[in-house]
């Protein structure tokens, strides 16, 4: 059963992949989403009963984890949606749960406060239908662990660079309030050495004189860098700016319905490089050839 | 004072959230009770109880909290409904046999918020056949109860051993198993052996281990009574593989490989705890002369037998080693014998 997680994973982000190209976080694009590719029948590929259970199981145990930090705001309602969406329409009986460890439930916790302060209702209502609809194990762990010690080749752990948000760790070095001390204790240090040597001694100039404003551009300069970097590698609207009031306005923005989205999104994902073929398209690839080969009568 | 012993149960707290010491393969040790008091504080029962709170009542709820119209709640109790197609199939699964029972009496209702404990014992290795795939059962005990409970539910076919040799009397096969006679047994959980001490002959067979490890640079272990310790007791790590002895010497291998809160769907009949839900099942043996059969004998130094030694059911055994009137024909040695496959 393990050998269906590559794909399940890449069918899975295709699927995200797509809801993130829409830049909403509403659940009508999501089910608009779900119905082109026919999502539901991910499951109607094992009919044999019990591995049907194994098989929701599986599909569980990959899709939790973007409902989880790094991930972003959008990709997390993405995932919820899909959990949602594929914990209804599993067709083992009784359902397969979700699982969620004790050591996530803060971060779950939060997005919910967060969806709420956003005013993103159907985020909400979907979270706490699951909740009322017994969806979850409260576990210790996300996934049963068996002591399991040669596997991995790293594959199976590798997040998807384009969900999560850009590296920011500049940025939080650097803050409005670091710099602000920094610049006290610099008044103070040129304040100390005026006090000591009536002369100022230039022998003695060991820090830069304008050290806190050339920090300051310098981490601009970064983060200018990394927008147009960003905005160069990918063609379709990614997060962008790691800045924080710049991306939540957008994450948070309320789009309509807009229909002209939906030729746009085929275009984009076909322009996004390296993106593994679907289920569906591999099965389509393959049909067409087989159609071709076949003698005509 | 007051804020020093809030720091440091706030540490504890901390220490008891469990998280991985080796990514997906096991966890760090943390205490069973403290983790389920962790996970029901931050819980509302009504997320873990077994019934459902009316949807009106829900619906009042959610549109309060929010702050939003009724005709919203509308709007997207449409919008979000199940626009998928669902298939209600039966799937009857023999290890789901137990799924969803609830007991006659309610007073077997297990409580909300107990926490269900899943343990794989391994088969101890003994064949061949088991060098590829590692033959476990899987059993899920309660929070609540002891460890000797769970040593009670363990089948190995190792309790089940007759010892003698009976060729001269085959029909004086007596009725007395290993589980009867040799009660010892321990498990070893996190530094500490949980000793069986219900009988009188029982004895501390982890004393042995004990002495040698003191002997070399091991640190101390502890000794603990099994009966006495439950499960919401123990220090554990998910996923790390711990030992239960019994018969002196038949060691299985345990791992602890979920911990969690009990759940609506689950078996909630207490009487029926500890839960068998997986068992590997083994080939019978069959006697050798008929392959039909499932052998009871095994025969060594046997002049008749074909291989040495070998299996017989207790009716070709009979024919083959006895005469009419009961007379034991030839030289042999016969030892009764209980196939692996007695638990299937």
């Amino acid at each position: 059963m393990d050998h269906f997680r590559e794909p399940v994973k890449a069918d899975c982000e295709e699927l995200l992949g797509r809801f993130q190209a829409t830049e909403s976080v509403r659940y009508e694009q999501f089910v608009q989403i779900w119905k082109d590719m026919d999502f539901s029948s991910i499951f109607h590929g094992k009919p044999e009963l019990n591995e049907r259970r194994r098989f929701a199981r599986l599909i569980l145990s990959v899709v939790s984890p973007y409902f989880l930090p790094p991930y972003t705001f959008q990709i997390r309602v993405g995932g919820l949606y899909l959990l949602y969406g594929l914990f209804n329409t599993q067709l083992a009986t009784p359902r397969e749960k979700i699982r969620i460890a004790l050591k996530d439930w803060n971060d779950v916790t939060q997005f919910q406060k967060d969806a709420v302060n956003a005013q993103h209702y159907d985020v909400v209502y979907v979270f706490r239908k699951l909740l009322s609809d017994k969806a979850f194990y409260f576990t210790a762990m996300p996934t049963p662990l068996n002591f399991r010690i040669k596997r991995e080749d790293g594959k199976r752990r590798k997040i998807c660079e384009e969900f999560v948000d850009p590296p920011s760790r500049p940025q939080e070095l650097v803050t409005t309030d670091v710099l602000e001390e920094i610049a006290n204790i610099h008044e103070h240090y040129e304040g100390l050495k005026k006090a000591t040597f009536t002369e100022p001694d230039p022998n003695l100039d060991i820090v830069q004189q304008n050290l806190v404003p050339k920090l300051n551009s310098t981490i601009l300069t970064y983060c200018n860098w990394q927008i147009n970097h960003t905005k160069s590698e990918q063609q379709d609207a990614g997060e962008g700016p790691s800045n924080q009031e710049a991306s939540k306005s957008r994450r948070h923005r309320q789009t309509e319905l807009v229909s002209e989205a939906a030729p746009d999104i085929s275009q984009k994902v076909s322009s996004k490089k390296k993106r593994f073929p679907s289920l569906k398209t591999r099965t389509q690839l393959r049909f067409k050839t087989q159609g071709k080969s076949c003698p005509p009568r | 004072m007051a804020k020093c012993s809030t720091l440091m149960s706030e540490q504890k707290q901390h220490e008891n959230v469990p998280v991985y010491e080796f990514m997906d393969v096991n966890s760090k040790e943390f205490h069973v009770g403290t983790f389920r008091d962790l996970w029901l504080d931050v819980l509302n029962p009504e997320v873990y109880s077994y019934s459902d709170t009316a949807s009106e009542i829900e619906d009042v709820g959610f549109i309060e909290e929010m702050g939003i119209e009724p005709k919203t709640l509308e709007e997207l109790k449409s919008i979000c409904r199940d626009t998928v197609d669902r298939h209600e199939v039966y799937a009857n699964e023999m290890e789901m046999i137990s799924v969803g029972k609830k007991p006659d009496n309610l007073r077997d209702l297990i409580p909300e918020g107990e926490i269900i404990l899943t343990f794989n014992i391994m088969y101890p290795i003994l064949f061949q056949r088991f060098k590829h795939v590692r033959a476990y059962q899987t059993l899920q005990v309660l929070g609540s109860q002891k460890l000797s409970d769970l040593r009670d539910a363990i089948c190995c076919v190792s309790d089940l051993q007759v010892f003698g040799e009976f060729s001269n009397n085959p029909d004086m096969v007596p009725q007395f198993i290993s589980k009867d006679h040799y009660k010892s047994a321990f498990f070893f959980f996190n530094g500490t052996f949980f000793n069986d001490t219900r009988f009188p002959e029982c004895q501390d067979i982890s004393t042995t281990t004990q002495e040698w490890a003191r002997t070399r640079d091991f640190p101390e272990f502890k000794t603990a009574k099994m009966e006495d310790t439950s499960f919401y007791d123990l220090k554990m790590k998910v996923g790390f593989p711990y030992l239960y002895t019994h018969q002196g010497d038949c060691e299985h291998v345990v791992i602890l490989t979920d911990v969690r809160l009990v759940h609506r769907d689950d078996c909630l009949d207490i009487k029926l705890y500890p839960l068998i839900t997986h068992k590997h099942r083994v080939v019978t043996r069959k006697c050798s002369v008929c392959h039909l059969y499932i052998s009871r004998w095994i025969t060594t130094n046997d002049a008749f037998a074909p291989t040495e030694p070998c299996l017989f059911c207790d009716q070709c055994f009979r024919m083959f080693h006895y005469d009419d009137e009961g007379n034991k024909l030839g030289d042999f040695l016969a030892y009764a014998y209980v196939d692996p496959g007695t638990f299937n």
